[in-house]
């Protein structure tokens, strides 16, 4: 019975995609400029070096990966028409696509697919050493054929191939070059949809059609535009004001997307964010006092009222999480909710007796502890979540101090100094466990300097066995029993407090349409993409 | 002339060693932005920008670079600090400049206005409206500019330096590009502007009062001429002092106008690269900002004997 909304989601999820696409392939119109905020403005356009969201939003346009999805997180053709997976799990055989060709005239081919994963995105790649590790070899046996060869199975390797997570780069541009200072960081030259054709910085990026796209007939676009406003009040005025159409992620900040979704020219959704699914947490030391007890952790997990989070900090837009796996990934069957539940009405009263048996005894002015708060440095949210977690642990004796750092400082604070106490957060599940999940909770992934990893200092033998067998296990049914086992474990020890799962707002003008069009939301290519004009 | 560049050299030296007192440095910015990073990663790019040898040495390469007259590179952009900074001087020229004639400008006007009715409606409006445009914080100025400019009236663009959809060309882009100037260059002139009316009126009153002015009044000559041909020039030394001030600090640009009206100025630049730890970057803009100061300080020395034969450079 507790699995029913899950399925009930997949199977209308897979409705809509089937009375969606012969609904929407009629009506296209060639032609318009859509323009996009982009927020905050890219440092440069080498998605093979930086995952960095911003680039990733526009990146996408031009290069192109070998496999698309679908909303219910199956890869679909890409770059790769087709595609079949040994018996073993440890060859994978890729067809490419036939006519394709990059920007520059020349074709894309086999050659490019091996030189982009063995010689750049497996060497400068922020994720792509771990997406590729168990890639031995490379064939080619002709130009629009590459098979894989696998030390062990690596079925997370088959959903970190869009455009966005593995850009496929010229063989040609690149190669006898220093990949990582090449020029074409900033004039990037793909397979994709759109052509770049200038970056003013500060201001704008313009990517124009390509009309040479392997897609015949599409883009529909003439030109997409990405714009940089530094101020969130102008960019809500520039949407509304029709100067842009589009913003997502925060771009267009929570607390304004109500207002403008009451306009009848525009549209608010929180589709498209199904391969990011980022979690807000409550992230502890769990080496310092007195988080270095699981029950004065357990006490911080019951004292937080999620719907008050969600309400009051986001405006509505989220929903409880249950552990460390998003709800996202239910229509793979890895997420459950069976595990144990932090978020009870009488979550106050549990907390204060945990504390109590914790051996934190309030004193005569009803204190137990003193610490201090990190905040997540990213914006005037995350102030106010910091004020509600003060009051909530005020509530259960802890008198907490806020400390709110610019980015570089509370990343050395948090993951090269493991200098604190207790720190909000906000960690992406990505487009599979083993990429974005395991990352937080892997004993080996304590390891001071690099960001995003396990800072907590939790791990469990148990866990990292669990993990361990998923990330080499094919078999879904077997994997998914793996990740709720591993759930279970992981709520149980309360490295982190689950707050709720953050739901991204895109508002766009309705003038466009097929601009959300897959999980990959604003990582998509938007070649179907088209303006109702 | 002399100490000019002794000064620059301690200015760069001094700039350097501040910087590196900001805990974090650019690569964990960058694998922070991208999400995750594996550590063999941050110590290649900690190799690659340098930043793995140690302080001295690092310190000698950014002097030599800079003796041969080299910003050095971006690692964040992946370019020249130079092409970086050459970009946006246009934009931050133009903003700057025109702001610096209409406050100027205005402020002298409305000073004489003031002064020369003291006590008067005129002056009480006046003063009024400088104390009121100068104590109201920049940003809300900006929004509420947009809201009623843009939003409401729909005369002019909320934000940008020209129309991205249109691509303008020759003067149709002259004519964009002014439209967009009008409402940043408005908001940060009515601050300075303030500034410069309450200096005027102030040194226009301590100037009346003088014994010149009883001297050209017993001549006969007329109230007009003695306000602009006397009081004028001598009160107007204070305003060149601070004008002085506000050139100087032009490079450095207005964070909160280019952040509201999305201007592609070295002031958000300079902003943003303090954020990410990119040193290279504010290294070069620090060194221009602080190269222009000497330059502008010298002319205006050299402006105020122009004005007042009495002082000698």
């Amino acid at each position: 019975m507790l699995r029913a909304p899950a399925v009930r989601v997949a199977v209308l999820a897979a409705l809509t995609g089937v009375l969606c696409l012969p609904m929407t392939a009629a009506a296209q119109k060639r032609g318009g400029t859509l323009v996009v905020l982009v927020q905050p403005e890219p440092p440069t356009l080498a998605s093979y070096i930086s995952t960095s969201g911003p680039i990733g939003q526009v990146a996408t346009k031009v290069y192109e990966g070998l496999l698309e999805y679908d909303f219910n997180l199956k890869p679909i053709p890409g770059l790769a028409e087709s595609w079949k997976i040994g018996a073993d799990g440890k060859t994978i055989t890729f067809v490419l696509q036939k006519g394709v060709r990059f920007h520059d005239g020349k074709p894309f081919t086999s050659a490019d697919v091996k030189f982009s994963v063995l010689d750049v995105l497996r060497k400068v790649h922020p994720r792509g050493a771990a997406t590729f590790r168990e890639v031995t070899e490379i064939e080619t046996p002709d130009e629009h054929t590459v098979v894989f060869k696998l030390a062990t199975p690596a079925p997370y390797m088959m959903m970190a191939l869009s455009g966005y997570e593995s850009p496929m780069l010229p063989k040609h541009l690149f190669e006898g070059t220093d990949v990582k200072a090449s020029k074409y960081a900033n004039s990037p030259i793909g397979t994709g949809p759109f052509k770049f054709v200038e970056w003013q910085r500060g201001q704008f990026m313009r990517f124009d059609r390509n009309p040479d796209y392997w897609r015949k007939g599409r883009p529909y676009l003439d030109r997409i535009v990405a714009r940089f406003i530094a101020d969130s009040a102008t960019r809500t005025a520039a949407i509304e004001k029709g100067e842009a159409h589009m913003g997502g992620f925060a771009a267009i900040p929570w607390s304004d997307v109500k207002t403008l979704a009451k306009l009848p020219q525009f549209e608010a959704t929180t589709k498209g964010y199904e391969m990011s699914s980022p979690i807000v947490q409550l992230d502890f030391n769990t080496r310092r006092p007195p988080f270095d007890n699981l029950k004065s952790r357990q006490a911080v997990a019951y004292a937080v009222n999620r719907k008050f989070v969600i309400d009051n900090v986001w405006f509505g837009w989220g929903k409880p999480a249950t552990g460390p796996i998003s709800s996202n990934f239910a229509p793979l069957g890895f997420y459950t909710n069976e595990v144990k539940s932090y978020n009870v009405p009488n979550g106050i009263e549990i907390a204060n007796k945990l504390l109590d048996e914790a051996g934190l005894k309030r004193g005569a002015d009803g204190v137990r502890a003193e610490i201090v708060h990190d905040l997540t440095p990213y914006g005037e949210e995350w102030q106010r979540y910091g004020e509600y977690v003060q009051q909530a642990l005020a509530e259960i004796g802890i008198k907490a101090t806020l400390r709110y750092e610019d980015v570089p400082t509370w990343l050395k604070r948090l993951y090269t100094d493991y200098d604190f106490q207790l720190s909000s957060n906000w960690i992406q599940g990505l487009a599979d466990p083993v990429i974005g999940v395991h990352r937080l909770y892997h004993g080996k992934q304590i390891r001071p300097g690099t960001v995003f990893v396990n800072e907590t200092g939790w791990s469990s033998p148990k866990a990292d066995e669990l993990m361990d067998q998923a990330t080499v296990e094919v078999n879904p049914k077997k994997r998914a029993a793996l990740y709720k086992e591993f759930q279970k474990i992981v709520v149980d020890g309360s490295p982190l407090v689950w707050v709720h799962e953050l739901q991204f707002v895109t508002v766009y003008n309705k003038q466009f349409k097929d601009l959300i069009v897959s999980p990959l939301g604003l990582y998509a290519s938007f070649d179907r993409a088209y303006s109702d004009k | 002339m002399a100490q000019a560049i002794p000064v620059v050299c301690a200015i760069l030296v001094l700039n350097f060693l501040l910087l590196r007192l900001a805990p974090g440095d650019a690569a964990s910015v960058l694998a922070g932005e991208a999400g995750s990073a594996t550590p063999e990663y941050m110590a290649e790019l900690r190799q690659r920008f340098g930043l793995d040898q140690p302080l001295l040495v690092q310190l000698l390469y950014y002097v030599k670079n800079m003796a041969a007259l080299d910003l050095g590179f971006s690692f964040r952009y992946n370019m020249p600090v130079l092409t970086l900074i050459v970009n946006r001087l246009g934009p931050t020229l133009l903003l700057m400049g025109v702001t610096l004639v209409l406050s100027v400008g205005a402020g002298v006007t409305l000073g004489i206005l003031a002064a020369s009715r003291a006590g008067s409606w005129r002056d009480t409006v006046i003063s009024i409206l400088a104390l009121v445009s100068y104590a109201t914080p920049l940003f809300w100025i900006g929004l509420m500019l947009v809201v009623v400019f843009s939003l409401k009236l729909d005369w002019l663009p909320t934000s940008g330096m020209e129309t991205v959809a249109a691509f303008y060309q020759g003067s149709d882009r002259v004519l964009d590009i002014a439209r967009h100037l009008i409402l940043p260059a408005v908001t940060l002139s009515l601050f300075y502007m303030a500034l410069y009316t309450r200096l005027m009126r102030a040194a226009m009153l301590e100037q009346a009062g003088m014994d010149y002015v009883t001297t050209a009044r017993a001549k006969g000559l007329s109230e007009g001429r003695i306000t602009l041909a006397h009081i004028v020039r001598n009160a107007v030394l204070p305003v060149v002092t601070v004008a002085g001030v506000q050139l100087g600090g032009l490079l450095g640009g207005s964070i909160v106008v280019e952040s509201v009206f999305a201007w592609p100025g070295l002031g958000l630049l300079a902003f943003q690269a303090l954020f990410a730890r990119d040193f290279n970057l504010l290294l070069g803009i620090f060194f221009l900002s602080a190269s222009l100061v000497v330059v502008v300080n010298l002319g205006v020395d050299l402006l105020y004997t122009f004005l007042d034969p009495r002082i000698q450079v």
